[in-house]
């Protein structure tokens, strides 16, 4: 695929992803090497968003798989439609046909049920393949991604081998619920997505919510970065500043003193003990205090 | 242009080296990652994270290695003057970026035929002598029956010099043979050392040993949360796949237990000859962050200090004072008043210290009233158990309080303790 990195950061600019050489140059990388991307990092740092804005900017289809614990083949690649394999049967059955013929019709692509992953594979040209939370999946499911993620190719026994017309773009991301197998590690390049600095998240919060005040925006993204330090059970995602930014805006806060920090915290911070911690370091932390 | 694939060989071999595992295919794959985004210092510096660097935690080493393999231009360091203007030979272990993009356009050819080279390098190579290869061609444990242990042994002592001084001349021997045999037994040996007869250069030592055994670690820990995840039978998901099969019960489906949150709290002795051990372990767990929900660290003499690690060097606040008389009974009652919101259901205490309390109340009931609120308190004693109960020690009394009690006396127990607990 002929990328430069230019383009990259272009489109992530146009697709109003800010970010750094880091982000840019792993994706760049990713798009031309032909290899997985496995981005790791906070919750609510941005990771799954790459892969969207990779989309955006290849102008292809996003094809998505959730991962989950229990989450197997039959989920994740494909699986035989069993119920119109039945009224088939019982429709042929009054024709007398032969089981031969029979089974010609009953395992044919109208009757696979293609998943996320077939869907890439199939897929007439190239997509972007997202395996969102690779970690939560079970160690087995691993080891089944590696075969598929190394050939790009499936063999279904009744149909034979599908192999891939373009190799997807394949971004894999994980919380490090569990840690990752070595063998998927090494097949995959890596990027470690973190929250971004002061400075980066008020670009963001001046791209995504124009109406906030520049010199508010600024002090909001200094506030909750100070936050994260803190040692919360849940540290503010970057979607949640956004929420608090146009929280703020909707509220018309001018200022960003200990009562205008109060009155939105519920935007930020998801947990009773969180939120207490937090009020009774209000003070200290708001910007201007009162 | 032989020179920057010497180079990156050379830079692979001394990532290797200090612990980091990079596998043949990751190493063409950085070859090519160079190759795609060219040598602009910035991106090369990415490109090869991202190649290499599977692990954050491995980002620290990686970005000290890069600096050291592949400093920046000239104006912005002070240059040795009989370096300059002259191509430092990437032999000698330096190659500076100023130098490589005099020849930028031998780059763009090279990227069919790396893959090849860039696996066979290290063997076809003239310049480097055949043991130059080892440490980037076998991992370091391969090495281990290497019998050149006396010699190699003093060259690391060297090597350590020149990375303080960052010396080239000297790096050339660090790629050479016998290093990596040597460093494997230290490290084998330090693992196995009691904490007692520590000293502050054996601590050094084994903090070296401590990556590859956070990894290790880290990989065992998560095994240990996702084996105890499969439950019971859901009968719900087991009827309706059955329904998908016409009624029979072909696939059972299991009621998948939630992953279980497990926080930490760490009470660590620094006092005495219990500080290495001490230290080690808060450093081992901070390594292990990342499997626990939250992982809280306090150390003590006789008060409560917390204990944080910042840029690997473990920060406390207050300071402690390292000559007072350990009094473990004052600071479990400071931990008792700060319980809330600390010590909860999900929370696993962990206590290291010899428990010798210096005759001082020894306040054992506390640690029974913390095991109430928590899901137990976990105490690693560092002391040879034959001297437990003797003289001021009170373990004896905490033992009748803990859920479990084990002895740490080296780096080898006590990484297979802390597995045990979570």
């Amino acid at each position: 695929m002929d990328v430069t990195h230019e383009q990259i950061s272009e489109g992530l600019k146009r697709a109003l992803y800010v970010t750094n050489e880091r982000v840019e140059t792993a994706i760049f990388l990713a798009l031309a090497l032909e290899k997985p991307l496995l981005i790791e990092g906070p919750a609510g740092a941005g990771k799954t968003e790459v892969a969207k804005v990779l989309a955006e900017i290849l102008h292809t289809e996003l094809i998505r798989l959730q991962c989950y614990e229990g989450l197997d083949e039959a989920r994740a690649l494909y699986e035989w439609n069993y119920q119109k394999q039945l009224l088939r049967m019982q429709a042929d059955e009054q024709q007398g046909l032969r089981w031969e013929e029979l089974s010609e019709h009953i395992f044919s692509r109208d009757y696979l049920l293609e998943r996320p992953l077939l869907k890439a594979i199939t897929a007439p040209s190239r997509v972007v393949l997202l395996i969102d939370e690779v970690d939560k999946a079970d160690e087995e499911f691993e080891a089944f991604l590696l075969e598929l993620l190394s050939d790009f190719q499936v063999s279904v026994p009744e149909l034979g081998t599908l192999k891939a017309h373009e190799r997807p773009a394949v971004i894999l991301t994980s919380n490090r619920a569990r840690e990752l197998s070595e063998a998927l590690r090494r097949r995959c390049l890596h990027l470690f997505i973190d929250f971004p600095g002061a400075e980066q998240e008020r670009k963001i919060i001046e791209l995504k919510v124009p109406e906030l005040d520049a010199k508010l925006a600024a002090e909001a993204a200094r506030f909750v970065g100070a936050i994260r330090k803190l040692g919360l059970r849940k540290p503010p995602s970057i979607a949640e500043t956004l929420d608090w930014a146009r929280a703020l805006v909707r509220l018309g806060v001018r200022e960003l003193d200990t009562d205008a920090v109060r009155t939105a915290l519920g935007v930020l911070l998801k947990h009773e003990d969180d939120r207490a911690k937090v009020e009774s370091k209000a003070s200290t932390l708001a910007p201007r205090r009162r | 242009m032989a020179s920057l694939r010497d180079q990156l060989v050379r830079f692979i071999g001394a990532l290797r080296e200090a612990g980091v595992r990079i596998s043949v295919a990751e190493s063409i794959d950085a070859m090519n990652a160079v190759a795609a985004v060219g040598l602009e210092r910035a991106r090369m510096h990415e490109a090869l994270a991202a190649a290499l660097i599977k692990d954050e935690a491995d980002r620290a080493v990686f970005d000290e290695a890069f600096n050291r393999f592949f400093a920046a231009p000239r104006a912005d360091r002070g240059e040795h003057p009989d370096q300059r203007g002259e191509q430092v030979s990437a032999a000698q272990g330096r190659g500076r970026p100023g130098d490589i993009p005099s020849t930028p356009d031998d780059a763009p050819p090279r990227k069919e035929e790396q893959p090849r080279e860039g696996a066979g390098a290290s063997k076809r190579d003239e310049k480097s002598s055949p043991s130059d290869a080892k440490p980037s061609g076998e991992t370091a444990a391969a090495n281990r029956d290497d019998t050149k242990g006396k010699d190699a042994a003093h060259d690391s002592e060297q090597t350590r010099g020149r990375e303080q001084r960052g010396e080239s001349e000297v790096h050339e021997k660090s790629t050479g043979t016998g290093i990596d045999a040597a460093r494997v037994t230290r490290l084998r040996a330090i693992e196995r050392m009691p904490f007692d007869k520590f000293s502050d250069l054996d601590y050094d030592e084994a903090r070296d040993a401590l990556a590859p055994l956070i990894r290790r670690f880290r990989i065992r820990l998560g095994r240990r949360l996702r084996i105890a995840r499969t439950g019971r039978i859901d009968f719900r998901r087991t009827i309706r796949a059955a329904m998908q099969r016409g009624g029979a019960l072909i696939d059972l489906n299991f009621r998948a237990r939630r992953p279980r949150h497990v926080d930490l709290v760490i009470l660590a002795d620094i006092s005495g000859s219990v500080r290495y051990a001490a230290q080690l372990m808060i450093e081992l767990m901070a390594g292990a962050r990342g499997c626990f929900r939250r992982v809280s660290s306090f150390v003590y003499v006789d008060h409560l200090a917390e204990a944080d690690l910042e840029q690997g060097h473990i920060v406390m606040t207050p300071a402690p004072d390292l000559y007072a008389r350990s009094d473990f009974g004052r600071v479990l009652g400071e931990l008792w008043q700060r319980r809330t919101g600390l010590i909860t259901r999900s929370t696993i205490v962990v206590i290291m210290g010899d428990g010798r309390n210096n005759r001082l109340p020894a306040r054992a009931d506390l640690v029974r009233e913390i095991g109430r609120m928590s899901r137990g308190v976990v105490w690693l004693n560092p002391e040879d158990p034959a001297r437990w109960g003797t003289g001021d020690s009170a373990i004896r009394q905490y033992a009748r309080e803990v859920k479990v009690l084990v002895p740490a006396r080296n780096l080898r127990e006590l990484q297979v303790a802390l597995t045990a607990i979570a």
